[in-house]
């Protein structure tokens, strides 16, 4: 993983310069958020509906042991077997020794955050198990051997040139038209037969269902379902956090996650799966399997990060987030990217690891205002941003620079000395009323200019003002 | 310590060791049901038919329908639906009763769907005006593949199991034993993964065709 390497200002830096990066996530976040704020004006109860999913949220963290056991108590009753894991490490494990245990030899799984953030893929890779993404978009991931860069659309930084040039390469009956549908097409043939000799499934879960023990997926390719009917196991991974009382509560957080997500009202495919076959059931699996994660959950409801519970990844943050849409998902280098990403990434990677992310921030407040929970976003980036101070982890340049600032801001008579040399210096460039460039400003000026400074500083001005009267 | 004991002990430190009351917690999820029509978007027609056809004609979900007045009208529907598209006459329909009990001669039927299956003809338990959705149950006449591996999929359903909201649905089958699948079906299958841009038919149904039985207060 060369991400992971680099550091964030270099894979920035690479990003800003790749010029198909930008036309593809443009292509991808504005579509989504003309189409959130289409589905905003038919849906004038939004806010308070809004107000509510967040209640609803709150109300499940404040009791979530309680909430957990009844789910514990109900799938076990549906037939299911209930995993508990403290760690990404601890819930692969689980799951490979699940499909080991199943003699499983190809495995197909369904798209599920939770199974990029414990590392699945991967561990899956690393048993010598055969697996085989069926989303599309972590189908063109897989293809070509990256990593997703958005939770909503994983391969969002790919053009559909490069999925052309892909599919072309590494499917058995590639597509012969340059259409985004004969691409479909053509992944829909290459899968086919795969959804129908797995031997294990596995899936996420954007839900848990306490009083029935039930899980809840939303897809719109139809995939899910695909991959979860045939094989005789089906495996479910899942964030603690995502429990709700009922599926009235669950229906109730849908309408917000998928408005908030694609804009659209409802995905094409809402499924609840309850235990494995039953008497009589035409297919289904013979076993179900739950793992329930908890990797740095209970450490968030210690840690003042109560708030971010509540987030029911709709990837709204992302879409709406002037960094994000300059940079896009890679360069976070965790499995979560943008405003959210940058949230949890400290927490999952450790904060010295990723303090660059908090600070990549402008704190336009965007992202809390399109969030369907109302996480406050800026102020848990702060809070990381104080830690990082706190903890020392600022480089010595920022420390020097600051501890300068502060020796000045704290005297007025420097300040103000100091001001008056700057203004009179910077303009100096002045070009027409603006500065295009400025030694030491390179990096600033080169994309952008900013208004010459007036010919005197205010406290200068009004020094005057005060005098004549 | 169990990972579960680990968590569910980090959990009740986390929040601060507070003794939790079962029925105070239940009283308070019910409240946060409370007032949905507060927080749940407005039906599109006043009739119950009509605002769910609405739903499922409209571009978002953008599947077709139709409606006839009785249960036995299903087969000439299909057919002409059939003919219209060119398609032969060889249908996967799904082994329940309201289904097999019609008149299909001319039509060449089976049971089991097959993985590049062209026509499966389905029947849905309740349909939701709110969003235009068909909800299936699996079971011993409900196989789960055949909602998904048709390219076409035909599905009827009773104008009386129309219900107006997505919430109707839970409180209808509340306290029951749910089936192991409930899919709650909302137009053909689709992808936005290739820049955004949507495409129909990913991997399950590329055309649904939702065939409307009757009138809500008719017992067909």
């Amino acid at each position: 993983m060369q991400e992971a390497t680099l550091s964030f200002k270099a894979r920035a830096k690479e990003a800003l310069a790749d010029p198909t990066l930008k036309i593809a996530i443009d292509r991808t976040t504005g579509t989504a958020e003309r189409k959130r704020a289409v589905a905003m004006t038919q849906f004038p109860q939004f806010e308070a509906a809004r107000e509510r999913g967040k209640r609803i949220k709150d109300h499940v963290i404040a009791n979530l042991d309680h909430y957990l056991l009844e789910f514990e108590r109900n799938a076990i009753a549906s037939g299911a077997k209930v995993h508990w894991a403290r760690t990404a490490e601890e819930a692969s494990q689980i799951v490979v020794r699940l499909c080991k245990e199943a003699g499983a030899k190809r495995v197909t799984r369904v798209k599920s955050m939770l199974g990029e953030e414990i590392g699945l893929p991967h561990a899956l890779d690393e048993a010598g198990i055969e697996r085989v993404e069926t989303d599309l978009a972590e189908h063109i991931v897989q293809l070509g051997g990256d990593r997703p860069s958005h939770i909503v659309w994983p391969s969002m930084h790919r053009t559909r040139e490069q999925v052309s040039e892909m599919f072309k390469r590494l499917h058995r009956a590639p597509h012969q038209e340059e259409t985004i549908e004969a691409m479909v097409d053509s992944a829909r043939r290459e899968l086919r037969d795969k959804f129908l000799t797995a031997d294990v499934s596995i899936s996420g879960a954007n839900f848990l269902l306490a009083d029935t023990g039930a899980t809840c997926t939303v897809t719109n390719e139809g995939n899910a379902e695909l991959t979860t009917t045939p094989p005789r196991v089906h495996i479910v991974t899942a964030g603690i956090e995502k429990l709700v009382p009922s599926m009235g509560h669950a229906i109730a957080m849908l309408r917000l996650l998928v408005r908030s997500a694609t804009g659209a009202d409802v995905t094409q495919y809402t499924t609840f799966h309850c235990g494995p076959k039953q008497t009589g059931d035409r297919d289904g699996p013979e076993e179900f399997h739950i793992v329930l994660v908890d990797n740095g959950r209970t450490r968030m409801l210690r840690e003042g990060m109560k708030d971010m519970l509540r987030c029911i990844r709709c990837g709204a943050c992302m879409n709406h987030c002037v960094v994000f849409r300059q940079l896009g998902g890679h360069v976070y280098g965790g499995t979560y990217p943008g405003p959210m990403g940058a949230v949890l990434t400290p927490m999952f990677d450790g904060l010295e690891q990723s303090r660059d992310l908090p600070h990549a921030c402008t704190m336009n407040g965007k992202c809390q205002e399109v969030c369907p929970v109302a996480i406050p976003l800026p102020t848990l980036l702060r809070g990381w941003r104080d830690r990082s101070w706190r903890e020392g982890l600022e480089p010595t340049a920022v420390r020097f620079g600051l501890g300068i600032h502060t020796f000045v801001a704290s005297r007025p008579r420097l300040y103000r000395l100091g001001t008056a040399i700057a203004v009179r210096v910077m303009r100096l460039f002045n070009r027409g009323g603006l500065v295009k460039g400025m030694p030491g400003l390179g990096a600033w000026t080169a994309y952008r200019e900013f208004p010459a400074p007036a010919k005197r500083t205010f406290m200068e001005m009004y020094k005057d003002q005060e005098k004549g009267q | 310590m169990s990972a579960r004991d680990t968590i569910l002990n980090a959990i009740r430190g986390g929040l601060g060791n507070t003794e939790i009351h079962p029925m105070a917690v239940r009283r308070e999820a019910d409240a946060l049901l409370q007032g949905l029509p507060s927080i749940r978007p407005p039906l599109l027609e006043d009739g119950l038919v009509d605002a769910f056809i609405a739903r499922v004609t409209s571009p978002k979900v953008a599947a077709t329908a139709e409606r006839i007045a009785s249960a036995s009208e299903l087969p000439a529907a299909v057919g002409r639906y059939l003919e219209a598209r060119g398609l032969p006459a060889v249908v996967a329909l799904q082994p329940a009763a309201p289904l097999q009990d019609l008149d299909w001669s001319g039509f060449e039927l089976h049971d089991e769907v097959a993985p590049d299956e062209t026509i499966a003809i389905g029947v849905a338990r309740w349909g939701i005006a709110e969003t235009g959705s068909l909800v299936f149950h699996s079971g011993a006449d409900t196989p789960i593949l055949a909602n998904f591996l048709p390219l076409h999929h035909l599905v009827m359903v009773r104008a009386d199991t129309i219900l107006p909201f997505l919430d109707d649905y839970a409180a209808a089958t509340a306290g029951q034993r749910p089936p192991r699948n409930v899919n709650i079906v909302t137009g053909a299958s689709g992808t936005t993964d290739i820049e955004g841009s949507l495409v129909l038919g990913a991997h399950g149904p590329r055309f649904l065709h939702v065939v409307i039985v009757g009138t809500p207060d008719s017992s067909e």
